[in-house]
This record gives C-alpha cells, sequence and structure tokens, in this order.
C-alpha cells in the first residue's frame, strides 16, 4: 500500500490480488440472500471504496484494521441499501435441478450500468485498463492523449463511478 | 465488467490523492477570511478593543481558538478508520470540564440571581444569533473538507465539524462582543457554539457519507 500511494502500480495490483479472495469470502458469507452477482456488486463496492479513501490511512499505522474498517463499514453500508430490494435466493429451492449456464459470477452487473452512464470516452478508458488490460502508454497512444491526459481521465472516471454507484443503492 | 478487470483499472490510478488534513488546511482559511470580512462589515470591532485584548477578556478570543485545534484533530481522527481518538476526546473533554468549572466557581460566588443578572441583556440574543451565522462559511468549508475522508460514525463527525465552525466564530465574534463576565460569555458562547454542532451532527449522515 505505501508503495501504491508512491505511485507503484504493480505493487497496488498485487495489493487487491490478495485482499480480494479474503473480502469476497467475507461478503458471501454475509450475503447468501443477495445471490453470487449480488456478493460481486458489492465486493466491487468495497474496492471502489477502499481505492477512493486509500489516502485516510496513515502510513505509520497498521494497514489491517484500516482495511477492515473501510471493509466492514461498506458492507454493511451496501447491505443495508440492497436489502430493501432483497432478490430471494433460488438455490434454496431449486437443489437438484439442472444448473443453467448462468453468467459468470465474478461478473459485477452494476458496473455495466454505471460505465453506461458515463460519458463513452471515460468508460473507454476505463474499459482499456481493465478488460484488455493495456498500459497507460498503449492507451494513449491509441485514444491519441497524453499519458498524462489518460492518467488524469482515468482517475476521475474511477471518482464518477464511485459517486455513481453510490447514488445507485441509495 | 468483472472484479478482476475492476482491479486492473483501480491499480492503474495511481495519481496522489490530497489528505483531509491539507484539504481542511486549504479550505479553513477561506472560509475564515469570509468570516471575518462579514464580521468587519456588519459588526465591527468592540471601540475599546485594544484595551479588551491586553485584559483578561482576551481569552474570551483564544479560548476557542485551542478549541477549535482540539476539534479539528479530533476530526481528522475519527475520518481516518484505524485511528484511535481516545486521546484527543479526552484533551476536548477535559477542556470543556475546564471551563465549565470556571463558570461553576463564578456561579457560586454570583449566585443564581447574578447569572439572572448577567444574562438579561439584549446582547445575549445577538450572541446567540452571530455566532451561527458567522460559522456558517466555515461549516461549509469543514464539511467539503472532511467529505474526502471517510467518517466511519458521520454522525458525531458532523458534530465536531460544528465545534471547529462555532468555536472559530465565537472567536470572531468576541472580538465585537464588549460583555466579559463569565457568567455570560460561558453560557451564551457555549449554547452558540453548541447549535451549530447539533446542526452538524443533523448535516453529518446525509454529507459525510461515502
Amino acid at each position: 500500500m505505501r508503495a501504491a500511494n508512491r505511485g507503484d502500480s504493480a505493487a497496488y495490483h498485487r495489493l487487491f490480488t490478495a485482499i480480494t479472495p479474503v473480502l469476497r469470502k467475507v461478503v458471501r458469507a454475509r450475503g447468501t440472500a443477495l445471490g453470487r452477482e449480488g456478493c460481486e456488486d458489492v465486493l466491487q463496492d468495497v474496492l471502489l471504496a477502499i481505492h477512493s479513501k486509500r489516502h485516510t490511512w496513515r502510513e505509520d499505522a497498521p494497514l489491517r484494521p484500516w482495511l477492515y474498517a473501510i471493509a466492514r463499514h461498506k458492507v454493511i453500508d451496501a447491505f443495508r441499501a440492497r436489502g430493501r430490494h432483497i432478490e430471494l435466493s433460488i438455490d434454496e429451492f431449486a437443489e437438484g435441478l439442472p444448473a443453467a449456464a448462468g453468467p459468470d459470477p465474478m461478473d459485477g452487473r452494476d458496473m455495466e450500468k454505471v460505465l453506461g452512464q458515463l460519458d463513452p470516452r471515460a468508460a473507454e478508458i476505463v474499459r482499456a485498463f481493465g478488460l484488455n488490460g493495456e498500459t497507460t502508454a498503449e492507451t494513449a497512444a491509441r485514444l491519441d492523449m497524453s499519458e498524462g491526459a489518460v492518467r488524469v481521465a482515468l482517475h476521475r472516471a474511477l471518482k464518477t463511478i464511485a459517486r455513481l454507484r453510490e447514488r445507485m443503492i441509495e | 465488467m468483472k472484479t478482476e478487470d475492476l482491479i486492473l483499472a483501480l491499480s492503474a490510478d495511481t495519481l496522489p490523492q490530497k489528505s483531509v488534513a491539507q484539504q481542511l488546511a486549504r479550505a479553513m482559511p477561506v472560509a475564515t477570511l469570509i468570516s471575518i470580512a462579514a464580521f468587519f462589515a456588519f459588526w465591527g470591532p468592540r471601540p475599546d478593543i485594544w484595551e479588551a485584548l491586553g485584559s483578561a477578556a482576551v481569552l474570551k478570543t483564544l479560548l476557542p481558538l485551542g478549541f477549535v485545534v482540539m476539534a479539528a484533530a479530533l476530526a481528522l481522527a475519527l475520518t481516518h478508520p484505524g485511528t484511535r481518538h481516545d486521546m484527543r476526546s479526552a484533551a476536548l473533554g477535559l477542556f470543556v470540564v475546564l471551563v465549565i468549572g470556571a463558570f461553576a466557581t463564578a456561579l457560586l460566588n454570583a449566585g443564581f440571581a447574578g447569572l439572572i443578572a448577567a444574562l438579561s441583556t439584549p446582547s445575549l440574543v445577538t450572541c446567540l444569533l452571530s455566532i451561527p451565522v458567522l460559522a456558517l462559511p466555515v461549516l461549509v468549508a469543514v464539511f467539503w473538507a472532511l467529505s474526502s475522508g471517510a467518517a466511519l460514525r458521520p454522525r458525531l463527525t458532523g458534530a465536531v465539524a460544528g465545534l471547529i465552525a462555532g468555536g472559530l466564530a465565537a472567536s470572531v465574534y468576541s472580538i465585537y462582543c464588549d460583555k466579559d463576565m463569565i457568567l455570560f460569555v460561558v453560557p451564551a458562547y457555549c449554547a452558540a457554539i453548541a447549535s451549530i454542532s447539533v446542526i452538524g451532527a443533523l448535516l453529518g449522515p446525509r454529507l459525510l457519507k461515502w
């Protein structure tokens, strides 16, 4: 995290990769009624919160309590908000039925809706990093922007996404 | 969008973010200047301001400032998850206890009739109205800065934001206020600051949501 705050993207990615399975387990344990996809949406909310609040971790403090506090807050928040229109899991009474080839359980639905609300260029940049795994330089070259502009655009897009999702679950 | 893809997008965004303290340091001076400008436009200093600042009455100006510093330290702890805030809460609590102690001593000396006499002045209404008005720009600035943090207890954090704004406004207002008795200053200023704190507590859950 310390390296990530200094701009080390690879270290930041390692951090997310390490914490995501743990967080997924926590979310799924709490949210059986939301279904796999719903849980993945909550998990993505938590990851976005960790990202957008990363400056509130003090570098001399241990990371775990901070991470846990952020995740806990966001999980409670998300379940409270989504609880109002909770989706009943069919797993409970459909056991034994042949499993239909459902959508990928690692796929969040909310994110697509939110990306649809962004302006196309911003959504394009977020997808470029995510889906296509492009580097800043590649995206910049393809979209004919400077690397700095791509960085700023990504930063703004992620902020907007966090805000839109916040509004969505209200 | 898959979670793995989201992680890739998030980890690519490594632009540094301003800390809450930096945001506070940026917003507070602007808001304070607005407050002071309004003060000079509509209130103005008391005629004997220089003598007052040379006497014990200067405490009316300085103590609220100390209170603001302590409340700001507490607000910063409250917006950084995993940071303990019991020492900072205790410091703020001790400060309030000392002020109330001074008030109680004065009350014992003067009796209840003395308190009534001290508060029976139109200055009381002026004070109770002026401090909240002067606090308004500061409250906006503090909320703006704190909303970039991660308040786990938004109601409490909002109340502390109100203490910051109210304390600063009380300090500014004291330049105008020509009532120096403890029996007037403590109840009037405390009531005014508390009213902003209540407003802050009401706004907190809405404005400090994340």
